[in-house]
C-alpha cells in the first residue's frame, strides 16, 4: 500500500500545483496571473496535458486563437481526446481554416461516435467548404445514428441535394414524409423533389399539404404557385403566391413569380407594381430588376427598361456569384 | 501523470466562420437533368455515320497542348465552314486551324484547311493550291461574297490580326484583310464573326467579337485563384478574372474598303463581356438585321438595328441576356430558326456544364422566352455545348437540333471524374408540339463517338436532299457526319441572289409554303459554334410533293413572292424576279 502511495507521487507532474492555482486564478477572474501561472506549468512540464489545454481554451476564449491552436495541437499529442480536438477545431474555424477545421473535429469524431450533434456541425461545414459529398455522407451517417430525429433527415436532404445526388435526396425526403406524415417540411421537401421529376400533380398534392398543416410556412405556398407558373395556370398561381408574400413580404423569387403571372395575363402594371416591391424589399437582389426591364420593354417604355437592366447589371457585378450553384469538389485529405 | 478529469471553462459552440461560397472560372449552376418526356414510339429516320477520314478531311487540328491546358485560349477550339468557294454545285470544307504555344519545333505548324469537295464522297485538300496555307492562332469563320463578285470570300478570326481572302473565282484566294482595313490591332484575340448589310446599301459589312483582351504574361498560372479551378481541380484561369473583350463593327465603303464605325453605331457603348458566336439576322421582324451574340459567363446580348445605322442593345429587356431565372450563362454557340412555325425567329443557345441550353422562343416584337424546360431540352446538362442547329434533319417539316459537345479541360480524363473531355453528341427530334425528343441514342453510330468538339458546319455535303454535319474536333481531323436518311420524306432548297441587297442574301427570310404548313428560314453568316453553314436553305417537306408559294423578306427591305416548285429540286430566286 505505501509502495502504491509511494508510485502515485512520484507519477504527481510537478506541474500540477501551478495548473491547479492558475485554473483557480482563472476562475476567480484573474486570467493575466493564470495565464503566467500555466505558462510557468508548461515550462516546468512541457507535455502537462492540463496546462496545455486549459491554457489553450483560455487563449481560445480570449481571441487568441493562432496561440490556442499552437498549444491545443501540443495537448492533442500529448493525449488524444474529443475535446481537445473539438476545441482545435473551432480555433480553426475561428482562423477560416476550414479544413483544418474539419480535420480536427473528424479526430474528435471516433471519440464520441453517436455524437450527432457534432456530426451535423461536420456535414454543415462541410458544405459550407463546397466538400458536398462529404457533408452528404456525414450526414447519412448521423441519421443512422438517430433515424427518428426529423431535422437530420433535412440535413441529409439538403447535402445530397447540393452534392448533385438528387435520387438520394429525393429517396430522402419521400423516406422523411414516411416517417413524418404531419411535418409540414417533410412534405414540402417530398413536393418539391417530386416536382423536380416531374410528376406535377403528385407534388401540388404534398405541397398543399405542407400549406394546411402549418399556414405560416411561407415555402411551400410559393413552390406551389411556383409551380403553376411553369405550368401555365397563371390565375390559379396567383393566390398561393400571394399567400406566400403575406407570411414573407421580402421573398423576391415569390414576388417574381407573381409578377410572372400577372405579365402572362396582361396586367403589366400590377406586375410592375410587384416589382418594384420587391425591388424595395430585398435591395441587393438583380432578379427584380431584370423581369422590370422586361416589363418596361414590353410596356414600350425603353428609357425605363435600360435603367432597370443597368441595375440589375450592377446588382450583380457587385454581388458575383450569389445567383449560381457553388461547384463541389473533393475535401483534400491532406 | 495522473488521470485526473481536466476540468474546462465554458465550451461555447460558435460555429460562425463565414460562409462565402467560392465561385469558379465560367458561369455554371449545378443544373440537374429534367425530367424526359415518355419517349414518342416515332421511329427516326435520320442515321449519322462519321465519314471524314474515309472522305479524305485527314489534318488534325491544334489547338493548345492536348494534355492540359494552361492558358483558355488553348481551350476554345475553332470554327469550319461549309462553302461552295468554285461554284460546282457541291459544297466544300474550309476548317480553321489553331496553334500551341509551345511551338512546334522543327515540324510545319498546321495551317487552315481547304478541302474541296469532288462530289463523289470525298474531298482533295486544295489549301495550298488555293493560297490558304496559313498558320496562327485562328478561331472563327465567316464567309460571304463581300464584294458581290458572284463567289464566297472568307474571314478568319486570329489571336493577332485577322485575315480577309478575297476568292479570284478561279480557285485561288488573296489575302486583303490589312489592305481593307479589317484585320483589327495586332494582339486582338477575335472570336465570333459575321457580314451584315446593316445600312443596307448593298454593300456587306462586317461585325467581330473579341473573347478578351489575353496576354500570358498578365494571365495567372492554374489553380491561382477561385476562377481557375473546376470541382476543386486546378484548371486554366477564366474567362471570370480575366479581361473583358470587345465588338467591333466595320463598315464597308463604295471603293471596297471598310471603316471602323464600332463608336459611332453604338456598338462601342456595351462592355464588359466575353463573346463568341455572333449571328446576324432579323430579329424583331421590322425588316433590319439584328446581331445576337453568345457570351460566355456575361449576359448575352442582342443589338437591335435602329434603322439609322445605329445600335441599341436590348438583350435582358427581350430575354435572351440569361436562362429563364435570370441567370447568367457560358454562352458558346447559336443556331436559329423557326422551329414552332409561326414565322418568328427562335433562338438556341448551348452553354457550359452544369447548366441547360437555351430555346428562346419569340413572341414577337422581338421578345423572347426561354423554353428550354417545356421544350424537353434540359435533359443532358452533363455536357459543354458548342456548335448547334435548328435544321431539320428527317425532312419531315419540322426542325430539329444538333449539337456538338466537347468539355474544356482535359485534365478530367486523367481519371476520379465523373466528367470527360470528350464527349458524344446530340440529336433531338422535334415533335411538332413545341417539345423535343432526344433521339441521339438511334442517330447512328457517328454521334455516339465521343470527341472533344467545337465547331459544327450543316450542309447537304453530298447532295442527296438532307442535311449532314462537319464538326471540329480538338487534336482531331473533323468529322463529317453522312446523314443516311431513309423514308418517303421530301425537301426542297432555296438559294437566294440578291441584287439591291447584298448578293448573298444574307439577312433575307424566307418562308414556305407546302402541304398547308408554312415554314421559315433565315438566310445567315455565322451561326453554330464560330462556323458557317450552307447559305443555301433547306427545308423538309414532309409528305408534300411540292412547294405552293415562296415568299422571300430581302435584306433591302423589300418582300417579294415567287411560285414554288416540285419537291426534290433547287429554287434559285433572285431579287426582283417574284411578284411584290
Amino acid at each position: 500500500m505505501t509502495r502504491l502511495l509511494l508510485a502515485a507521487l512520484l507519477m504527481q507532474s510537478p506541474a500540477d500545483p501551478l495548473a491547479d492555482r492558475a485554473l483557480a486564478a482563472a476562475q476567480q477572474g484573474d486570467g493575466p496571473a493564470a495565464a503566467r501561472l500555466w505558462q510557468q506549468a508548461i515550462a516546468q512540464d512541457p507535455r502537462h496535458y492540463d496546462s496545455l489545454f486549459n491554457y489553450g481554451v483560455y487563449l481560445h476564449r480570449n481571441g487568441a486563437q493562432r496561440e490556442a491552436v499552437a498549444l491545443l495541437d501540443r495537448a492533442a499529442a500529448v493525449r488524444p481526446g474529443y475535446q481537445v480536438h473539438l476545441i482545435r477545431g473551432m480555433n480553426f474555424q475561428q482562423l477560416e481554416r476550414r479544413e483544418e477545421a474539419i480535420r480536427a473535429w473528424r479526430q474528435a469524431l471516433p471519440f464520441q461516435p453517436r455524437n450527432v450533434k457534432l456530426m451535423q456541425v461536420l456535414s454543415v461545414e462541410y458544405s459550407r467548404g463546397r466538400y458536398f459529398q462529404e457533408a452528404a455522407a456525414i450526414a447519412r451517417e448521423a441519421l443512422k445514428v438517430a433515424p427518428d430525429d426529423e431535422n437530420l433527415y433535412l440535413l441529409a436532404i439538403k447535402a445530397h441535394h447540393d452534392a448533385g445526388d438528387l435520387p438520394a435526396a429525393a429517396e430522402l425526403a419521400a423516406g422523411a414524409v414516411r416517417r413524418f406524415p404531419n411535418s409540414a417540411r417533410a412534405q414540402f421537401e417530398h413536393g418539391y423533389y417530386l416536382q423536380k421529376r416531374g410528376v406535377t400533380e403528385t407534388a401540388l398534392q404534398h405541397l398543399h399539404l405542407a400549406m394546411d398543416l402549418d399556414p405560416r410556412y411561407e415555402e411551400p405556398f410559393f413552390f406551389y404557385g411556383d409551380l403553376l407558373v411553369k405550368l401555365s395556370q397563371w390565375e390559379k398561381a396567383l393566390a398561393p403566391l400571394r399567400k406566400a408574400l403575406e407570411i414573407r413580404p421580402d421573398y423576391s423569387p415569390a414576388r417574381v413569380a407573381l409578377s410572372r403571372a400577372l405579365m402572362n395575363l396582361g396586367q403589366l402594371p400590377a406586375a410592375l407594381d410587384e416589382l418594384k416591391q420587391a425591388a424595395r424589399l430585398d435591395p441587393n437582389n438583380a432578379q427584380p430588376w431584370v423581369m422590370l426591364s422586361q416589363i418596361y420593354f414590353r410596356m414600350g417604355q425603353e428609357d425605363e427598361a435600360r435603367i432597370a437592366k443597368e441595375t440589375s447589371l450592377r446588382l450583380r457585378r457587385e454581388n458575383p456569384g450569389v445567383l449560381e450553384a457553388a461547384q463541389p469538389r473533393p475535401f483534400p485529405e491532406r | 501523470m495522473g488521470h485526473k478529469p481536466v476540468r474546462v471553462f465554458l465550451l461555447f459552440l460558435l460555429f460562425c466562420a463565414a460562409g462565402r461560397l467560392l465561385s469558379q472560372g465560367v458561369a455554371t449552376r449545378n443544373a440537374p437533368a429534367a425530367p424526359r418526356g415518355a419517349p414518342s414510339g416515332r421511329p427516326f429516320a435520320a442515321t449519322f455515320d462519321d465519314i471524314g477520314t474515309k472522305a479524305g478531311l485527314t489534318s488534325p487540328v491544334i489547338v493548345g497542348n492536348a494534355a492540359a491546358k494552361k492558358y483558355i485560349i488553348e481551350a476554345n477550339g475553332t470554327g469550319l465552314a461549309a462553302i461552295d468557294f468554285d461554284r460546282d454545285g457541291w459544297v466544300d470544307l474550309f476548317v480553321v486551324n489553331s496553334s500551341r504555344l509551345e511551338g512546334f519545333g522543327n515540324t510545319t505548324p498546321p495551317t487552315n484547311r481547304l478541302y474541296r469537295n469532288t462530289g463523289k464522297g470525298a474531298f482533295t485538300d486544295v489549301t495550298k493550291t488555293a493560297g490558304l496555307d496559313r498558320a496562327g492562332w485562328g478561331n472563327g469563320v465567316c464567309v460571304a461574297d463581300i464584294d458581290n463578285d458572284g463567289d464566297d470570300d472568307i474571314f478568319v478570326t486570329y489571336w493577332g490580326p485577322n485575315l480577309l481572302f478575297l476568292n479570284s473565282g478561279k480557285g485561288t484566294f488573296e489575302e486583303a484583310g490589312a489592305r481593307l482595313g479589317v484585320a483589327g490591332p495586332p494582339k486582338e484575340w477575335s472570336s465570333g464573326c459575321t457580314f451584315l448589310d446593316y445600312d443596307r446599301d448593298g454593300r456587306l459589312d462586317l461585325f467581330v467579337t473579341s473573347y478578351q483582351q489575353f496576354d500570358p504574361a498578365t494571365t495567372p498560372a492554374p489553380g491561382k485563384t477561385s476562377n481557375c479551378e473546376w470541382k476543386g481541380m486546378p484548371v486554366f484561369c477564366g474567362p471570370r478574372g480575366l479581361p473583358f473583350g470587345r465588338a467591333t463593327l466595320f463598315h464597308q465603303r463604295s471603293d471596297g474598303t471598310f471603316e471602323d464605325v464600332t463608336q459611332a453605331s453604338g456598338i462601342g457603348a456595351i462592355q464588359g463581356f466575353y463573346a463568341f458566336t455572333a449571328v446576324a439576322a432579323d430579329f424583331n421582324g421590322d425588316g433590319w438585321i439584328d446581331i445576337y451574340i453568345a457570351c460566355d459567363s456575361t449576359p448575352s446580348m442582342l443589338f437591335r438595328n435602329e434603322k439609322n445605322g445605329r445600335f441599341r442593345e436590348f438583350g435582358v429587356e427581350t430575354g435572351v441576356a440569361f436562362n429563364e431565372h435570370g441567370f447568367e450563362q457560358g454562352g458558346m454557340g447559336v443556331g436559329v430558326g423557326d422551329y414552332n412555325r409561326d414565322g418568328l425567329l427562335d433562338i438556341v443557345k448551348t452553354n457550359f456544364a452544369g447548366d441547360h441550353p437555351n430555346l428562346f422562343r419569340n413572341i414577337g416584337g422581338g421578345i423572347f422566352e426561354d423554353s428550354v424546360l417545356s421544350a424537353g431540352l434540359a435533359v443532358n446538362p452533363q455536357y459543354v455545348g458548342w456548335g448547334v442547329a435548328l435544321l431539320d434533319l428527317d425532312n419531315d417539316g419540322w426542325q430539329d437540333i444538333f449539337q456538338v459537345n466537347g468539355h474544356v479541360y482535359p485534365e478530367l480524363d486523367r481519371g476520379g471524374r465523373n466528367e470527360t473531355y470528350r464527349q458524344p453528341w446530340l440529336a433531338y427530334r422535334n415533335l411538332g408540339d413545341g417539345r423535343f425528343e432526344d433521339v441521339s441514342v438511334v442517330a447512328g453510330s457517328g454521334i455516339g463517338v465521343k470527341h472533344s468538339s467545337r465547331g459544327a458546319a450543316f450542309a447537304d455535303f453530298d447532295n442527296d436532299g438532307n442535311i449532314d454535319v462537319a464538326v471540329m474536333n480538338m487534336g482531331e481531323p473533323p468529322s463529317l457526319l453522312r446523314n443516311a436518311l431513309t423514308g418517303s420524306m421530301r425537301w426542297i432548297k432555296v438559294a437566294l441572289e440578291g441584287v439591291l441587297s447584298n448578293r448573298s442574301a444574307i439577312g433575307a427570310v424566307v418562308t414556305i409554303e407546302a402541304g398547308g404548313v408554312r415554314q421559315t428560314l433565315p438566310v445567315l453568316c455565322q451561326s453554330s459554334f464560330l462556323s458557317q453553314n450552307e447559305r443555301r436553305l433547306h427545308f423538309g417537306l414532309g409528305q408534300a410533293a411540292r412547294v405552293d408559294l415562296v415568299r422571300v423578306q430581302w435584306p433591302s427591305g423589300k418582300t417579294e413572292t415567287f411560285d414554288g416548285g416540285t419537291a426534290g429540286t433547287t429554287l434559285n430566286l433572285k431579287e426582283g424576279a417574284g411578284r411584290k
